[in-house]
């Protein structure tokens, strides 16, 4: 069987893409003929993907072919999967829902909101959905889907072997208190919750503290500029923005952090978390959406943002070595759940309940 | 904050033993008293004024028109049909057929798209200024209840 994937936009560094082109490796490495299609190519991809126009060669009822979701799709894809015969599963990467971005941007606002629409459209073209979370599965089901099945995101760890950032390095790996947030300055991320936890650990806890806020900033202006305007209200040092960095520079900043802290809103999995676990770094996280699921029995959640209490939460992991030793440990173990051997049983499992149908 | 503030699934850890030193070090540094009354505003008072004014009240409301719905030309239609004995000449009078339902349908198509853009601009632009206008109405309506009477 011919198991082929379709991402709209595969991307450096983007979480969906990297699962992309790891599932392409478990794949092959199952018997299966695996390509990636997308409609959007960078030339770092050449020769690992091919335009959408190629899949005319590929496609076949009896191929099935992976779609990746995220956000939408345009009507010309749209036209495409109702063309052409292959089974189809959409992977369900999940949205954002529009109302965080609503006064911060526009267009994504309407693209949450069509993306979250098109999910009817897809439920009558695809085979079967499969979640990267139970939590994004359940959202395909209150959409009406049925054939519903969990493929959670696989961590490889050979990505992580790159040498880390010599300057950042320099610059944050020093005895102080690195409090460490990766993710896009996003509403949803709820970052002004990060900097307000901060802002009692900084004054009160661990003077010595940084918040490193690691992630990129498009299409997030407004946003940031509300970000940058509440450091500057709290008057609050060390509070570290760099944008997007490196594959190099986020094994640094990774290396450097002494507690990886989310007040997230929402999220559809979480890729930091499995980072930080590989790290070793001890996580503090809201429980919301998908989080509680990825963390499993591992790390520290949070479910009322009591702030002074977070800050002492962080101050005693970051002094008692026993505790954090035992919840990194914790950690570790959840990590296995993802590593490329298990996601391989799993998706061998999927398949084959797709081929039977 | 409620006594499960935090969950501890790891049963490696105690969770009440942590839940507890957390909340001791909160009394020991302040002395039994909340960090917010010691900061006036507190951080997250003024997390929520400048939200406020930065992010428009109005604009919290769901999109209500997508610019994209605005474009009513189908724009990967093409009449199609498939009668493969016909071959060329199939192909030709199909192509003849498309260039002549796209010149006819195509501007007026492209004109109600032109309006239906315009339009939402206009709508989203009063919208604005009528939060605008609320919003100064609320102004003047709290001067006038400090102000003393006559």
């Amino acid at each position: 069987m011919n198991v082929h994937q379709f991402h709209p936009q595969v991307a450096f560094g983007d979480a969906a893409s990297n699962q992309v082109l790891i599932l392409q490796k478990l794949l092959r490495s199952l018997g299966h003929v695996s390509e990636v299609f997308c409609e959007q190519q960078p030339f770092v991809f050449e020769g690992k993907t091919h335009p959408l126009a190629d899949y005319e060669r590929y496609t076949s009822p009896d191929n099935v072919l992976l779609l990746h979701y995220t956000i939408h799709y345009s009507e010309s894809v749209m036209s495409w999967l109702r063309r052409i015969p292959d089974r189809k599963v959409l992977i369900y990467h999940n949205i954002t829902p529009h109302h965080f971005f609503a006064g911060v941007n526009a267009p994504l606002a309407e693209a949450a909101q069509r993306g979250r629409r098109q999910l009817g459209l897809l439920r009558e073209i695809c085979d079967a959905g499969w979640g990267v979370s139970a939590f994004n599965s359940r959202e395909l089901e209150e959409h009406g889907w049925s054939n519903l099945g969990v493929m959670p995101i696989v961590f490889d760890p050979e990505r992580y072997d790159v040498r880390p950032s010599r300057s950042v390095m320099g610059a944050y790996g020093d005895e102080r208190t690195n409090v460490l947030f990766v993710g896009r300055m996003a509403p949803n991320k709820r970052i002004e919750d990060l900097i307000v936890c901060y802002s009692y650990l900084k004054r009160h806890v661990r003077p010595d503290a940084r918040l490193l806020l690691v992630g990129a900033h498009g299409g997030m202006g407004r946003y940031v500029a509300f970000l940058e305007r509440l450091v500057e209200e709290l008057d609050l040092e060390d509070v570290i923005m760099p944008g997007h960095v490196s594959h190099a520079e986020l094994m640094a900043y990774y290396r450097c952090a002494d507690c990886y802290l989310s007040m997230s809103e929402h999220e559809g999995f979480g890729v930091p978390f499995l980072e930080a676990m590989h790290f070793g770094v001890p996580i503090v996280a809201y429980e919301a959406a998908a989080v509680p699921e990825t963390l499993g029995d591992s790390g520290l959640l949070v479910r009322e943002k009591a702030y002074p209490a977070i800050a002492e939460l962080i101050g005693l992991l970051i002094e008692d070595k026993d505790l954090r030793g035992r919840i990194t440990c914790g950690q570790s173990t959840r990590l296995r759940d993802f590593l490329p051997a298990r996601a391989k049983e799993r998706l061998r499992t999927l398949l084959s309940d797709v081929e039977a149908r | 904050m409620s006594e499960q503030w935090l969950e501890i699934r790891d049963t490696s850890v105690d969770a009440e033993v942590v839940r507890r030193r957390v909340r001791e070090r909160v009394s020991l540094r302040h002395h039994e008293s909340s960090w917010a009354a010691q900061i006036d505003p507190g951080p997250e008072d003024v997390v929520d004024s400048l939200r406020e004014g930065m992010f428009d009240s109005a604009a919290k409301e769901p999109v209500a028109v997508e610019q994209q719905d605005c474009d009513i030309i189908p724009r990967d239609y093409t009449i199609d049909w498939r009668v493969p004995i016909l071959g060329p000449i199939h192909a030709l009078i199909r192509r003849v057929i498309n260039a002549e339902v796209r010149r006819y349908l195509m501007p007026a198509l492209e004109r109600q798209s032109y309006l239906n853009r315009e339009f939402l601009h206009t709508l989203n632009d009063l919208r604005e200024e009528n939060d605008r206008l609320r919003r100064r109405i609320e102004e003047l309506q709290g001067d006038h209840q400090e102000s003393p009477g006559p």
